[in-house]
């Protein structure tokens, strides 16, 4: 497939043409204000580090309505449910970071699947069109290379965009839809094979020497799961949620039904592994009882149980979120290398 | 201004000193994080963990928080810290005798959103060698800050820098800051309840309800939390406003009089919420109804938590 080029000097025709009958949600704001917002073809900006939450709120956010019913006993319809998802509206994501859109083809999986397709997620996924805009100049906190993604990789995109010399903007088809669109939106197509690829290794490079985690995914689960280590990994944890709120794949959820004198709602809210209440028993019972528990089901959950069903591709995608974030300082490319110790053979 | 790396030296023989005369058998201190602008926790049991032991302008959280239900642990503590242990010890979560304060005389921790709005490029290093001032390094840029500059709220107006409970000091006891004058809750005083209403709902807009503020609060060491209860549940789980915003009130009732200003709270804060807001309306309160500190004693109980029957309860009405 060849790619194609958006010229600088016709940026907001593109981004026109692009979000033609869609709404278009761009990175605004800055720092720890950068988030996705409806944005004005011409206001599109480049220059930002990533947003502060992950893009997953799009489709998955903290609080969403499933069902709905009212009391009025004047209709047919009271005290009988009906959906009350959030709307879903066609929308073009620009400037998703390639961790990103790859944490989101991790949750994808785990909502639409050939077991469950969730309809709430579904609506609102499958009306996005993704285009990623490549990482040159990755943040400290960026370790996507080392779990096996790339600051220019493709997956979950339907479209790459990177920056060329000049400012104009290489751009790549990650899916079929995204090569229609590309085609339909009649831009200069050229072969930047060669210049994709330099960028490619230099923003790689760029990240350092990336640790080997591949043992994880040889050792004997048991192993993992059975090793001393966790203990002291999880002594300082607070056991709040903030890595799993951050976390792009983190996908739990809790189902709560609230009602008052008008009507009901069963919503669901994001929940949290790290919390006592998650696993607790109707019976009182709590098989995950203190904070070591909770904090290896997390990791092992990430790194070990989701390439299991996914096809060897990690729970983690390196977007830094929870290393930047935690306040007490537990980082995950450390408790990986602890995991990749212990990956003796079972006794059990 | 003391080196922290000679303060840091202090700490590390007073924790190998405990752990072989057997007077702690962990101690809790600070190690450097593995990225800037932060430390992490760690728990020293044998000597040679004690040599990760380090004195930060970075060292933020409440260590307070981990002593409920240890035993013969010795803390490495701040003012604000040493004043939460000691109010462990007067709740009854740690008995005295099993508690050894290594107090740190402190000069104020660093807000990293400061740090943020003053140095926007990305940070890939940071060398700190005094308490007064640290050096930003980046993609072809060093930078020197002032500490001064970029101080928790709650530092710049701490005026219990040095630990004086405390067992052992690490470091020369320093000044405190001019305390809290609390102009902007008293202003907010003065408004009227649906403006005071409107206020916290903004307060709290962005609040995520991962309840990293109460997990690093020293006075949040309830088994099961208010609004972890199931049965019966108290309090909706969803991002609506009211049930969050009764979230925080009732965290900040439950800490009257307790709150230490160490500002883990708001530190925490995921999403940059002044949570501190809450405690402080309650500290003057408690400061103006019973001239009450907390932490300042072994043996004084905060005023809420007990009942005299000479009280004057003006403030019931």
């Amino acid at each position: 497939m060849p790619e194609y080029i958006a010229k600088k000097s016709a940026l907001t025709d593109f981004f026109k043409a692009l979000s033609a009958g869609r709404r278009l949600l761009t990175p605004q704001g800055a720092g720890d204000q950068c988030r996705l917002a409806e944005t004005a073809p011409d206001q599109v900006k480049l220059d930002y580090v990533n947003t502060h939450m992950s893009p997953k709120t799009l489709f998955f956010p903290q609080t969403e309505k499933l069902m709905a019913f009212h009391k009025d006993a004047s209709k047919p319809d009271a005290n009988i449910y009906s959906c009350a998802g959030d709307k879903a509206v066609p929308t073009v994501v620009f400037g998703l970071r390639p961790c990103d859109a790859r944490g989101l083809s991790v949750a994808n999986k785990v909502f639409q699947n050939d077991r469950f397709t969730d309809p709430y997620w579904k609506g609102k996924f499958d009306q996005t069109v993704s285009v990623g805009l490549a990482c040159a100049a990755p943040a400290p906190q960026c370790f996507c290379a080392a779990m096996g993604g790339s600051p220019y990789g493709l997956t979950g995109l339907d479209i790459l965009a990177f920056r060329l010399e000049g400012g104009d903007l290489g751009l790549k088809a990650g899916s079929e839809a995204g090569e229609a669109l590309l085609k339909d939106l009649k831009l200069e197509s050229a072969d930047l094979a060669a210049v994709f690829n330099s960028q490619q290794a230099a923003a790689i490079q760029a990240q350092g020497v990336a640790p080997d985690y591949r043992p994880i995914d040889e050792a004997n689960l048991m192993a993992l799961f059975q090793d001393p280590h966790w203990l002291s990994t999880a002594e300082n944890c607070l056991n709040c949620g903030v890595c799993t709120f951050f976390c792009p794949t983190c996908h739990c959820f809790d189902i709560q039904d609230e009602q008052d004198e008008k009507g009901g709602v069963r919503m669901r809210n994001w929940d949290t592994c790290m919390s006592w209440l998650f696993t607790v028993h109707g019976t009182g019972h709590n098989p995950r009882p203190s904070k070591t528990e909770r904090v290896r089901q997390r990791f092992m959950h990430k790194l070990k149980y989701i390439p299991l069903k996914q096809d060897g591709v990690r729970g983690c995608t390196g977007c830094g979120r929870c290393v930047a974030m935690c306040p007490v300082n537990i980082d995950i490319r450390a408790v990986a290398l602890k995991m990749c110790q212990s990956s003796a053979p079972s006794q059990a | 201004m003391p080196a922290l790396e000679d303060v840091a030296k202090k700490i590390r023989e007073s924790a190998k000193r405990l752990l072989a005369e057997g007077r702690a058998e962990v101690v809790v201190g600070y190690r450097r994080g593995t990225i800037p602008l932060t430390t992490a926790p760690f728990f020293a049991r044998t000597a040679e963990e004690c040599d990760q032991l380090v004195w930060s302008n970075f060292a933020r959280i409440n260590l307070a928080n981990y002593l409920p239900g240890r035993k013969k642990v010795a803390l490495v503590a701040k003012g604000c810290d040493a004043r939460s242990a000691v109010g462990q010890v007067v709740e009854n979560q740690i008995p005295r005798d099993e508690l050894y304060v290594i107090g740190v005389p402190c000069t104020g921790m660093v807000d990293n959103a400061l740090v943020a709005a003053k140095e926007p490029r990305p940070i890939r290093e940071v060398v700190e060698t005094t308490d007064d001032s640290f050096t930003l390094k980046g993609e072809g840029y060093s930078v020197e800050v002032r500490k001064e500059e970029v101080l928790r709220r709650n530092c710049r107006t701490c005026a219990h820098r040095t630990p004086k409970l405390a067992d052992e000091l690490a470091a020369p006891e320093v000044p405190g800051a001019t305390p809290d004058d609390f102009a902007d809750i008293k202003a907010l005083a003065s408004k009227t309840p649906a403006e005071r209403l409107a206020h916290f709902k903004d307060l709290i807009k962005d609040c995520l309800r991962c309840y990293a503020c109460r997990n690093a609060c020293p006075l949040c060491y309830c088994p099961i939390c208010f609004v972890d209860e199931t049965r019966p549940q108290w309090l909706g789980k969803s991002n609506d406003p009211m049930d969050t915003l009764t979230f925080h009130l009732l965290r900040g009732l439950h800490c009257s009089g307790r709150c230490t200003s160490c500002g883990a709270c708001e530190t925490v804060c995921p999403v940059n919420i002044k949570v501190r807001e809450f405690n402080r309306i309650l500290e003057l309160t408690v400061q103006k109804e019973w001239q009450y500190e907390p932490g300042l004693s072994w043996d004084q109980k905060p005023p809420l938590t007990m009942f005299q029957t000479d009280d004057a309860a003006e403030f019931i009405k």
